[in-house]
């Protein structure tokens, strides 16, 4: 029938070390150099494995009786056969190994980024970015226009994003074998952007609604998309393990916005809201239907319901309220 | 702002017997002032206590103050300030006097005046001489520039007799308070103040920090009355003071608003806006700008802050009964609406009073507010507020109003109330919100 097929010895980062291809319906695999397969692995048996077709033509692995036995690649069972249909990695010893039949389906043809596309990116949101942080910093200035109030605050955030994707590119360099500086920065500015965006979405909306917990939260999507954007950096790069890192971000992220939850909710229990408006925005920015003052006044009720309700909980530092100083 | 600090420390000490005293023949030449002061010393010295604050566990004292004995039966007058801490928390605190003979021994709080900081307390120990009151002071009719003797425990350094001049009734005040030229400082609260013949006119309250020789009295009449109380009316229970300390701070700012009401009020123009303002001779206005500062603004504000001069002394740290309304007008020179805004925000117009933790973490309300008429913009606003934890039913409230009419130009309002029930507020800040106008 001709079957081939494909026997691929991983390194321990997990790319292929070698590649056997094999012309018959079976393989052996060990130690021992009579092996169609030959495994440098101490732990490995000199004739550990016999790879063969079975009865439906679907390849099988099989454990020769070694001490160390047979398992999927990531499984933690032992078996004394595997089929391989489903699952093309084995363990044996410390070495993975992947078997494919010639007709293995691989991925289709992947675009190719066209060469500089990156760059071009990088550079047009660059100036957007450079763009819409000049333009914000004019629509806040409420003091003398300066040359350094306004380009100052430019130079450190260009200075914070380009030092921020050099680090993403050195992981890359590292990992990937290219830095693709372009890319590292074109998901940088994105961010950056879109935090832009975020603030100022929040911070209008919060106006427009009369609704300050919309922008007292925001640095729960802040936080959201700083997670987004470590993933992005994450993808291009590609690790191996891309699970593993992108559990450790999102779980570095959200220990974050946790943590700046957890300190914005006890200043909240303590100190609560500042007796201020809040942004503000040029009036034309309100949403809300107005409320008539004995209505707005009415509504006080609640607020007042709610401190009724805080002063019986007991503060705490137990029922001494008083100041512990004496110093009368 | 001009506030009154409390004299908090309290070391007492001192008074004069008047009665015996021989009032000044005559037509004789009048007698060195040293003379008088030592005299009055002399004849004080039997008639003061020393009150102290314990705590219970240490059994050391955390405050001292001063109080003086004003009846043959034991009975003294002091300030609330001083014995505040027990009367809020006799679990913790318990009051202890120490008698010039050396004698000390327990003292009973009987009645308390919280809104002229006084409290009248009884000692075990009926063989002191006491103090009379002026009869001219009770009438309120003791001259302007009469020579007075403050006595008290100035920061603890030991008793001291302070020779000063009476200026009659402090100006500007809801409460009735003796404007005293002369050097009251901490720790001599709950002090006597007596005439040259060693008779009650006043007692030991407050200083002002801003001047100097700038104390406060209280008259003696209240301590007169509070005294009257305490022989006629029930003691007050150990464990009911709290409640009667929050009793009458309601009852206090109920009588408060209700002066403000009967005072009236008047329409005061802020640039194109109108808004508004107490009638009341207690309020106190200053008004400020911002055009002489350099460098040039580039949005004018004109600020007016009128505030009442109450302050009602509660405990450590809290001081109630503050009205203020404040009006900033803002108007661009050169900045645009978006600017404009910008710049607004960063104004939170005025501090807010801290409680510390004896007040509920503050809870707010915004909304946006439809013109409440013709002839008045419409309005962003924010109600915020506090309460006592220790006394139902009163709050810290801040109203603040932006006006949203124009983009380049606004009148940005505060009403701050210390102390005050939630119908008081919402009724003064309804005026508040509706005076809100066009001037034209």
């Amino acid at each position: 029938m001709g079957a081939v097929m494909w026997i691929e010895v991983l390194s321990r980062h997990g790319d292929v070390a070698a590649r056997e291809r094999i012309e018959a319906d079976e393989a052996r695999v060990g130690r021992a150099f009579d092996n169609d397969v030959v495994v440098d692995d101490p732990h490995v048996a000199p004739h550990h494995l016999r790879i063969f077709r079975g009865e439906d033509g679907e390849l099988v692995a099989e454990d020769l009786g070694t001490l160390n036995g047979l398992y999927p690649e990531h499984g933690a069972r032992r078996v004394p056969r595997l089929p391989l249909a489903q699952e093309p990695g084995i363990r044996i010893g410390r070495t993975t190994l992947r078997v494919h039949d010639a007709a293995h389906a691989v991925a289709p043809e992947k675009r190719l980024t066209p060469p500089r596309a990156h760059a071009a990116w990088a550079a047009g949101l660059t100036v957007a970015m450079l763009a819409a942080l000049l333009l914000l910093e004019w629509l806040t200035l409420t003091k003398e226009a300066t040359a350094n109030r306004l380009l100052l605050p430019l130079l450190e955030i260009s200075t914070a994003v380009v030092l921020w994707s050099g680090v993403w590119a050195l992981l890359s360099r590292l990992f990937l074998g290219q830095a693709r500086f372009a890319l590292q920065l074109r998901v940088a500015v994105t961010a950056f952007l879109a935090l832009i965006a975020w603030d100022q979405l929040t911070e209008t909306l919060s106006f427009a609604l009369a609704w300050r917990e919309i922008s007292e939260y925001a640095m729960l999507g802040a936080w959201a998309i700083l997670g987004a954007a470590c993933y992005a950096h994450l993808v291009s790069i590609g690790p191996r393990h891309l699970r593993v890192a992108v559990g450790t971000i999102v779980a570095l992220v959200a220990t974050g916005a946790l943590i700046q939850y957890a300190n914005k909710a006890e200043a909240r229990r303590v100190a609560g809201q500042p007796a201020t408006l809040g942004d503000l925005r040029p009036p034309q920015f309100r949403v809300r239907p107005m409320s008539s003052v004995d209505a707005f006044l009415r509504s006080t009720e609640a607020t007042r319901r709610k401190v009724d309700e805080a002063r019986k909980r007991e503060p705490e530092g137990g029922s001494a309220l008083g100041d512990a100083d004496a110093g009368d | 702002m001009r506030r009154v600090a409390f004299a908090l420390a309290a070391a007492c000490s001192a008074c004069a017997l008047a009665a015996s005293a021989p009032p000044a023949p005559q037509g004789a030449p009048v007698p060195a002032l040293s003379s008088t002061a030592e005299r009055v010393y002399e004849l004080a010295r039997p008639r003061i206590l020393q009150i102290r604050t314990l705590l219970h566990a240490a059994g050391r004292q955390t405050t001292i103050g001063s109080g003086f004995v004003v009846s043959p039966d034991g009975y003294a007058v002091t300030n609330y300030h001083v014995v505040s801490r027990f009367a809020l928390d006799p679990k913790t605190y318990r009051l202890e006097y120490l008698a010039p003979d050396g004698t000390s021994g327990a003292l009973q709080l009987l009645a308390i005046d919280v809104a002229h900081d006084l409290a009248v307390v009884k000692i075990d120990h009926a063989r002191l001489p006491y103090f009379e009151f002026d009869p001219r002071a009770l009438a309120g009719k003791l001259p302007q520039g009469e020579r007075i003797y403050a006595m008290g425990n100035p920061l603890d350094l030991g008793f001291t007799i302070v020779e000063g001049t009476n200026n009659g009734l402090v100006g500007k005040s809801y409460e009735e308070r003796i404007l005293f030229s002369g050097a009251i400082n901490p720790g001599m609260s709950g002090g006597p103040v007596t005439d040259a013949d060693g008779r009650i006119v006043g007692i030991n309250v407050a200083k002002r920090v801003d001047g100097e020789q700038v104390g406060v009295l209280v008259p003696a009449r209240f301590a007169a009355a509070l005294l009257e109380r305490a022989h006629t009316g029930p003691p007050l229970a150990v464990d009911k003071a709290k409640e009667e300390v929050g009793r009458q701070l309601a009852a206090w700012q109920a009588e408060f608003y209700e002066a403000l009401q009967r005072q009236g009020f008047r329409a005061a123009s802020f640039g194109p806006y109108r808004g508004l303002e107490s009638q009341a001779p207690w309020m106190s206005c200053w008004a400020a700008t911002n055009g002489d500062d350099l460098p040039r603004q580039r949005v004018s504000i004109n600020t007016t802050r009128c505030s009442s001069t109450t302050a009602v002394y509660v405990s450590d740290r809290l001081l109630t009964g503050g009205l203020e309304l404040r009006y900033e007008y803002h108007k661009s020179i050169d900045l645009n609406a978006f600017q404009f805004s910008q710049e607004i925000a960063q104004h939170p117009g005025g501090a807010a009073y801290d409680g510390g933790r004896r007040l509920t973490a503050q809870e707010c309300r915004d909304d946006f507010l439809a013109p409440s008429g013709a002839g008045a913009p419409a309005l962003r606003a924010t109600w915020c507020m506090r309460a006592y934890r220790e006394f139902e039913g009163l709050y810290n409230v801040t109203i603040v109003a932006l006006t949203q009419d124009r983009d380049r130009e606004a009148l940005l309002a505060r009403l701050t109330m210390q102390g005050v029930s939630q119908a008081n507020a919402a009724a003064l800040g309804k005026r508040f919100l509706e005076a809100i106008r066009w001037a034209r």
